[in-house]
């Protein structure tokens, strides 16, 4: 790992009980690291493990979820080790989390002040009195007119854009060192995705390390500074963001690159990527991308997946970059 | 001024309906069977209907219970009172008015209720969120199974049982009657264990669904400790819906338990309603349906107000509009 970073990810492994079957393994020896005023995306479909890795990190998985192995370093501890009495000061505090939808995230029964101010008070950060500044100023930083009054309202008597920053203000009033956006561009308008990801931009030029969680490459290239993308459990690909878009090397990524719409603004034909990703209760053997793969060559590629050093900061998991190399 | 616009909307509604009760109840009784002058000369030995004297009788006795006024004319006599909340005297207590009555019965049986329902709320809250915080465990099956044997039982039953147990063996209670504070824990105790398992039910199934809620996750994501976030987040909006039980619970209570009052010998109001139902003492039981209907339905607005109170979203709709778009 590098020394630098700010949350350092080593071979995360995730995976659901289930009733009369084997544990479904969510998240499989994923691995990546986020320095200070980085933005990191992690992109990938739904079901690629993207955000079970996140809440993984952040201790806050459903019952069913049970960590089986890896690391997360963050300040020279393991937060994976640490306990959840130790992760609870951590969370909130350290690294916050945005979600996808603002509507589903803010307790509709609580005002703005309550929800921005309460996890000040948990982590011992300031007075009651201070904590409600603060979190006026959160909420004016976020460009929320006339906070004070905004303040006593309660999430649903806002605007959907409105709102979403709102939820942002939460987050960053604490003034975390790591940001964790769990899809947050997903469920608003258009006009409103740009103001969240500038909000975002903003954040990661003040020094503040972020994780998008992403399946909307247009919207990870916006920000993002590197990328990991994520397959079936596993990273497939990680590379600067706008080397995975100039030049992707992993069949998934050429295809996820191919099957996007507005990326990088080239006029090439859309082409989807043929099949639909796997459940994971039947993953393939080897590569999981393989039966989807145009370039799979049988029957190396049904049996093993190496993960090969590209460049620096980059690789991929398939032995046929190295073939092409 | 939204609710005063709500409110007026209401009581109309509120006395529509309770019109349309009294029409309902009334020609319902005009259709049922015998009527109060018939039982009286039954009972008074006068058996055979072509005997001497009989006729005179009869004729008596239909005057003297209004049989002789057409029977729209006998409703419309009803009604004028009913207005005024003069229901006239009873057939059967003939030296009390209806409404006497009713202001004598009526707070033992809501002394009664309230206390069961605040019982049963205090039982059930604990129990449910119990089950909730462990569903799929022994411990919720467990907790579950007993909640639906609690259920099963009629409350005529378990006041038997307990008067068994309390009173004839133990001898630490009394084993009915209106005397004392006392008197009051064995119908308490058997009114509120089946509303109690109701309502455990609808807590554990009301927690569930919120504790799948993502703010739920976004709270234990701020670093809150788990029982702040439970409590704070996931019981309160899962009690919100748990009013709309509570409420009918509460007004069926207050309307009377003839099984467990004539068991332990309350005077209560649903004794005087089985026993005018038995006598045909028509004035008692126009008076006490249509009380009846009256408190249900001042129960059901109250329930919408406290939902109000409870739930800001909902607050909003009756008065003005805070939208932010």
């Amino acid at each position: 790992m590098s020394e630098d970073a700010l949350l350092s990810v080593r071979e995360l492994r995730t995976t659901f009980r289930r009733d009369g079957a084997e544990p479904l393994t969510a998240v499989d020896g994923v691995s990546f690291d986020v320095r200070r005023g980085q933005a990191l995306a992690i992109v990938g479909e739904s079901g690629s493990g993207k955000s079970v890795t996140m809440r993984s990190v952040m201790g806050i998985l459903p019952r069913t979820a049970r960590i089986t192995g890896g690391q997360a370093l963050f300040g020279g501890r393991d937060l994976l080790a640490i306990g959840d009495k130790e992760l609870r000061k951590v969370r909130g505090r350290d690294i916050a989390m945005v979600f996808q939808s603002a509507m589903e995230a803010m307790n509709p029964t609580l005002t703005l002040e309550r929800q921005l101010t309460e996890h000040l008070l948990w982590h011992g950060l300031c007075t009651k009195a201070e904590a409600k500044k603060r979190a006026v100023r959160a909420l004016g930083d976020v460009g929320i007119p006339d906070p004070e009054k905004r303040i006593r309202t309660y999430p649903f008597q806002l605007s959907g854009g409105m709102r979403q920053r709102a939820m942002i203000a939460m987050a960053m009033v604490t003034e975390p060192a790591l940001l964790i956006a769990d899809e947050p561009t997903t469920a608003v308008d258009v006009t409103v995705q740009r103001q969240i990801l500038d909000l975002l931009a903003e954040l990661k030029n003040r020094g503040t390390g972020v994780i998008m969680i992403t399946h909307d490459l247009g919207v990870a290239r916006y920000f993002c500074d590197d990328a990991v993308v994520m397959y079936a459990g596993r990273v497939v690909e990680r590379a600067p963001m706008d080397r995975l878009l100039d030049d992707p090397r992993h069949p998934y990524s050429v295809g996820l690159l191919g099957s996007g719409v507005e990326v990088g603004g080239r006029d090439l034909p859309l082409r989807p990527i043929p099949g639909s990703p796997p459940d994971l209760s039947h993953r393939p053997e080897g590569c999981p991308f393989h039966p989807r793969c145009a370039r799979a060559e049988l029957p190396r590629c049904a049996t093993e997946q190496e993960t090969l050093t590209i460049g620096p900061g980059r690789d991929a998991a398939c032995w046929k970059v190295a073939v092409d190399a | 001024m939204g609710l005063a616009v709500y409110l007026g909307k209401r009581g109309v509604r509120l006395v529509l309906s309770l019109i349309a009760v009294s029409i309902l109840t009334f020609t319902l009784l005009q259709l049922a069977p015998g009527n109060f002058a018939d039982l009286q000369r039954v009972n008074s030995g006068a058996t055979n209907f072509g005997g001497v004297g009989t006729e005179s009788m009869v004729g008596e006795l239909e005057s003297r219970y209004g049989a002789d006024v057409p029977v729209w004319k006998q409703y419309l006599i009803f009604m004028k009172g009913a207005v005024v909340w003069d229901f006239g005297p009873s057939y059967k207590y003939a030296s009390r008015n209806v409404q006497d009555i009713i202001a004598e019965a009526f707070p033992v049986s809501a002394t009664l209720a309230l206390l069961a329902v605040l019982l049963a709320l205090l039982i059930a809250v604990p129990i449910g969120v119990f089950a909730a915080l462990r569903q799929n465990t022994k411990t919720d099956h467990a907790t579950m199974f007993a909640v639906t044997l609690g259920h099963a039982l009629p409350s005529y039953l378990t006041a038997a049982f307990m008067i068994l147990l309390f009173s004839a063996t133990l001898k630490l209670l009394p084993s009915g009657g209106w005397n004392g504070p006392e008197d009051l824990i064995l119908p308490v105790l058997a009114l509120s264990l089946g509303p109690a398992a109701v309502l455990a039910r609808y807590v554990r199934s009301s927690m569930l669904e919120t504790l799948r809620e993502e703010y739920v996750t976004a709270a234990l994501a701020k670093g809150g400790p788990r029982r702040t976030v439970i409590i704070r987040h996931a019981l309160r909006n899962s009690l919100i819906p748990l009013v709309t039980v509570a409420g009918p619970l509460l007004a069926a209570l207050m309307t009377g338990t003839v099984f467990v009052e004539a068991l332990l010998r309350i005077p209560g109001l649903g004794l005087y309603f089985a026993n005018a139902a038995a006598s045909r003492d028509m004035p008692l039981l126009m008076g006490t349906a249509m009380f009846f209907a009256l408190i249900l339905m001042v129960t059901n607005l109250v329930v919408d107000l406290i939902y109000g109170l409870l739930d800001p979203r909902i607050r909003t709709v009756g008065g003005g509009s805070h939208d932010g778009h």
